[in-house]
């Protein structure tokens, strides 16, 4: 594939691989770094992309492995709890949707209980459920077996419930 | 479905333009003054009309870029910390919650220092009209390294003498016999100073922005 062909392609799924790092680093000026230095790998290792396969996977996978090296070391998620789940704050949401309020609500609430869910859940959650990319191609990305994909996912939404499940009902009666 | 409850965060656009002005395939590029030579003249003699017409006119105190003005500012408190700047590490404990209360500057995390540099001072400034808060490092060689926040909405970076370090792309700067790396991170504009400017020294000075860079998380409180 031509560089400028392959440039005007890598570029549609610029807003994509923006919302997963927003997820993965729970910070909004982080996102952006780790998603242009995705982009300056992706150009450096143009080469090895082979014509035909899957180019936004393979992107998530560049975003992915590129958060493992720099981010992880660093990771808030070594505050694990006993359950492997990470503790913190909330993170930066700056493009929350205008609903009322309880869709709202219900909306924060989706988005704290997905970062609180360790990477190895969320990736795979976000790859297959919200960019609707087929397993094999999460499961690259992912360096694993689709059928851990698939019990990583499962996992991942039985946890994402329960913590919905204490949200709600932490959450004051409406007057 | 998740899909649709999940919030979306699509790229914002200043995003969008440094990721498409970073694919740009430089050597390719047909020489700028072929596609902007006419234009440029055009506007160059344009601007030197108004300048006369206008200059006398525009107040004398000087305008400029606001970055610079910033850099300046940092640059000359710098300056100060090198000739009067207190160096006690061990009052850095009761001097930082204090420094942050006063700047309107917090920090999540900060780094506080390894074998190779040592925080040694936290104070709160006041630079241009910002209130920020000003770290002081010492290396282990005895060079000074002053690292100001102050929140910086408005303030653009240019894209000229950005340079990979890591993973950021910070402004590299030598000014007045010192160094100089600014960077923006979220809306606050950071700057390092130091008086490391050779080639092997810079090279060190990159080493303790990646130190700053990836273990202090700076916000404003108001």
């Amino acid at each position: 594939m031509a560089d400028d062909e392959f440039r005007q392609q890598a570029l549609q799924h610029l807003d994509a691989l923006h919302n997963l790092a927003v997820y993965l680093t729970r910070n909004g000026s982080e996102a952006e770094d780790l998603v242009q230095e995705t982009y300056v790998r992706a150009m450096r290792f143009s080469h090895r992309f082979q014509p035909g396969t899957h180019l936004r996977a393979w992107l998530f996978q560049i975003l992915r492995n590129t958060f493992l090296t720099f981010y992880r070391l660093r990771e808030r998620e070594s505050a694990l709890s006993e359950d492997g789940v990470p503790e913190g704050e909330a993170p930066m949401f700056h493009d929350a949707p205008s609903r009322d309020s309880e869709s709202a609500g219900a909306h924060m609430d989706l988005d704290r209980a997905l970062t609180r869910l360790p990477e190895e859940f969320k990736t795979p959650l976000l790859l297959a459920e919200v960019e609707g990319l087929a397993l094999e191609d999460v499961a690259r990305i992912m360096d694993c077996p689709v059928g851990t994909v698939k019990s990583r996912i499962f996992r991942a939404k039985e946890r994402l419930r329960g913590f919905l499940k204490d949200y709600e009902g932490n959450r004051p009666p409406r007057t | 479905m998740l899909r649709e409850r999940l919030t979306r965060h699509p790229a914002p656009a200043l995003l969008r333009a440094s990721v498409r002005e970073a694919l740009e395939p430089r050597a390719t590029r047909p020489p700028w003054w072929t596609l902007w030579g006419a234009p440029a003249a055009a506007a160059v003699a344009t601007a030197l009309v108004m300048l006369l017409w206008i200059a006398p006119r525009l107040p004398s105190a000087p305008a400029g870029d606001p970055a610079q003005l910033v850099v300046r500012a940092v640059l000359a408190e710098h300056a100060r910390n090198i000739f009067w700047g207190e160096s006690r590490s061990d009052v850095v404990p009761a001097a930082l919650p204090r420094a942050m209360e006063e700047s309107g500057v917090a920090l999540n995390w900060v780094f506080t220092g390894d074998d190779e540099i040592q925080l040694v001072n936290a104070k709160p400034t006041y630079l241009e009209g910002r209130r920020g808060i000003e770290l002081t490092y010492q290396d282990s060689a005895g060079h000074t390294v002053t690292y100001v926040i102050v929140p910086g909405g408005n303030v653009a970076l240019p894209e000229r003498g950005r340079e990979q370090i890591d993973r950021w792309r910070p402004v590299v700067r030598k000014e007045n016999g010192f160094s100089l790396i600014i960077w923006r991170q979220q809306s606050l504009l950071c700057v390092l100073a130091s008086d490391l400017v050779s080639d092997e020294d810079l090279g060190r000075f990159k080493q303790y922005f990646v130190k700053v860079r990836s273990s202090t998380e700076p916000y404003v409180t108001y």
